[in-house]
């Protein structure tokens, strides 16, 4: 008798496929924003600008997305206080409570950034704040808010897989490398939106790459790594179109084809920045919807 | 803290009845989830019936917390060896509950008898739990009520257990196939049952969850007639919480690389500006 599967999904479907990719955008380029404002030069802030433009708009995005997806949206402050008592609801050992935690913080601090930068700029009539939004990147106080901006950022990108990790769904809890692999493709999908945000008007652009470069040969490592860590699961796994799609659509189109075509530049000229770019992006997406449909669905029949 | 009490499933004794499932579904309120069988001849309609086997229920559900597996062995082609294996299948209570680690709301509870208890009132939907669980328990409520869009499950019926009752499965079990108890006392009871079985040559009779190796115990144990697979139980399950330092310590490994790549990228630069502004 052919046996079922033992456990149910969870019905994580689009909304959160889109959250993952679009946390995963927000987190990967305030964690690179943090680090070019920390090690890089002062033409290099502008690639840091331009992701705090973004990286809050994008965060609301996903709150959305994520108090939609609940079976009761108007709970969703639950995951942040008790009912009862009133009183701070964290469980340090569940993924999804401190993942709740840390998106707060998260989108306080892309709020903060996204407010310093229109202060900047001048926009909205904030510019006579400008000293003030100074201080987030200069002096002791820039240089703390850097660092957890960095931290905020690396655990927002990461902590979805570990989410998925801690379950007792077949490919997700069968690798302990799911954090690692979502935590470098938001390296390299917020990347690619900085590149394509500010390709004509910003320097050091061929720095961004290389640094996205790194995250996208750490990412292929880490699929290898993935396929191996699933042991017999690997040939289900890969034999199934959700492992087609992770091998052609981000292994392949996502990661090696923008990797050759940034060695390789004088095949597309000026298109090499925006087309790896947007092949980067198509990558992430690819990666978030395969990890999340494979584990739920019938590949593989018992568990 | 009130005793431990534990639930004894010995499905040797199983006969069938679905006595189990209806106390159940009239102890806790809960609507009839009939399956929902294609009619051949008209199109759309259903009949309330699997069509494959006298379990018409099917699996555990929002409604059904409690769900008679029917499971027949047969090896012959005329199958005049036919074997029923028949087990009151339900939540666990595992000791190390994947469930209540993962929940982010604190909707599911430990109780002071050691059961896991979903608080209806509090549950957000996010369905965590239902990922976490590796029996494929819990199941969200679809039903239009108060209830609807959060996670449900057995209850051990804490409600009864409040008032020294037991749990209206056990309860009502014509055969004593379900026992409810003092924890240790049903696992000393256990044993000897075991110990019984085999001697009357029920070589492949197992216990499943009686002892803590298997997520730390089962409050809801089995006494099984084969292995765990035959009735749809993982052989090994591991606890939700297990994964997560093997994972973040990976996630931080990442981070790190990404943090160094990012500052021999920047790095350089920054030298390079900061020695052309002590020459000038």
């Amino acid at each position: 008798m052919e046996l079922e599967r033992i456990v149910v999904a969870p019905d994580w479907h689009w909304l959160v496929v889109f959250y993952f990719f679009l946390g995963g955008i927000a987190a990967g380029a305030y964690f690179m924003a943090a680090l070019i404002e920390l090690v890089g030069t002062e033409q290099d802030r502008k690639l840091a600008k331009v992701a705090y433009y973004f990286t809050f708009p994008l965060v609301v995005v996903c709150g959305v997305l994520l108090i939609v997806d609940l079976g009761r949206p108007e709970r969703f402050w639950h995951m942040l206080l008790q009912p009862e008592t009133g009183r701070p609801m964290l469980k340090f050992w569940s993924p999804m409570s401190v993942g709740s935690w840390t998106l707060m913080l998260f989108g306080s601090m892309a709020g903060i950034s996204f407010v310093g930068v229109l202060a900047e700029d001048g926009h909205l009539g904030l510019g006579r704040f400008q000293t003030i939004a100074h201080a987030l990147h200069r002096g002791p106080i820039g240089t703390t808010f850097e660092l957890l901006a960095a931290g905020v950022g690396f655990f927002i990108a990461a902590y979805t897989g570990v989410l998925l990790t801690a379950t007792s769904q077949p490919f997700w809890s069968d690798s302990p490398l799911l954090g690692a692999l979502f935590l470098s493709s938001a390296a390299s999908t917020g990347i690619a939106v900085i590149l394509l945000s500010c390709r004509k008007t910003c320097a050091s652009l061929e720095r961004l790459e290389m640094a996205d470069s790194w995250a996208n040969g750490l990412e292929l490592l880490l699929i290898a790594g993935f396929l191996i860590s699933m042991g017999t699961l690997a040939v289900p796994f890969i034999s199934s179109s959700y492992g087609l799609l992770l091998l052609i659509g981000v292994a392949l189109i996502g990661l090696v084809v923008p990797l050759a075509l940034r060695f390789a530049p004088q095949l597309l000229g000026k298109y090499t920045t925006p087309v790896a770019a947007v092949l980067v992006l198509v990558g992430g997406f690819v990666l978030r919807y395969s990890i999340v449909m494979a584990g739920q669905s019938n590949v593989i029949a018992a568990r | 803290m009130t005793e431990t009490m534990g639930m004894f499933t010995d499905t040797s004794l199983c006969i069938g009845c679905k006595a189990c499932e209806v106390a159940c579904h009239q102890w806790n309120s809960l609507p009839a989830n009939l399956a929902e069988q294609p009619y051949a001849n008209n199109p759309g309609l259903t009949y309330p019936m699997t069509g494959n086997s006298y379990d018409n229920t099917g699996a555990l559900s929002a409604e059904n917390w409690r769900h008679v597996r029917f499971i027949e062995q047969s090896e012959l082609p005329d199958r005049s060896d036919l074997r029923w294996l028949m087990m009151s299948d339900g939540c666990k209570h595992c000791a190390n509950a994947s469930c209540e680690q993962v929940c982010p709301t604190g909707a599911i509870v430990r109780t002071e008898f050691g059961s896991t208890y979903i608080q209806e009132q509090v549950c957000t939907g996010c369905r965590d739990c239902v990922a976490a669980c590796p029996f494929g328990v819990i199941h969200i409520s679809e039903t239009a009520d108060h209830r609807q869009g959060t996670a449900r499950k057995c209850t051990f019926c804490y409600d009864r257990l409040q008032h020294g009752l037991q749990p209206a499965c056990a309860q009502t079990c014509p055969t004593s196939a379900i026992r409810f108890g003092p924890i240790n006392e049903l696992r000393t009871y256990a044993h000897q049952r075991l110990a019984e079985l085999q001697h009357a040559g029920e070589l492949r009779a197992i216990l499943y969850g009686a002892d803590e190796s298997i997520l730390g115990g089962l409050h809801s144990f089995y006494l099984l007639l084969d292995s765990p697979a035959t009735y749809g139980l993982p052989d090994n399950p591991k606890a939700a919480a297990q994964t997560v330092i093997p994972s973040s310590l990976f996630s931080i490994g990442g981070a790190i690389v990404m943090g160094l790549a990012s500052l021999l990228a920047f790095r350089r630069r920054r030298m390079a500006q900061n020695a052309a502004l002590a020459e000038s």
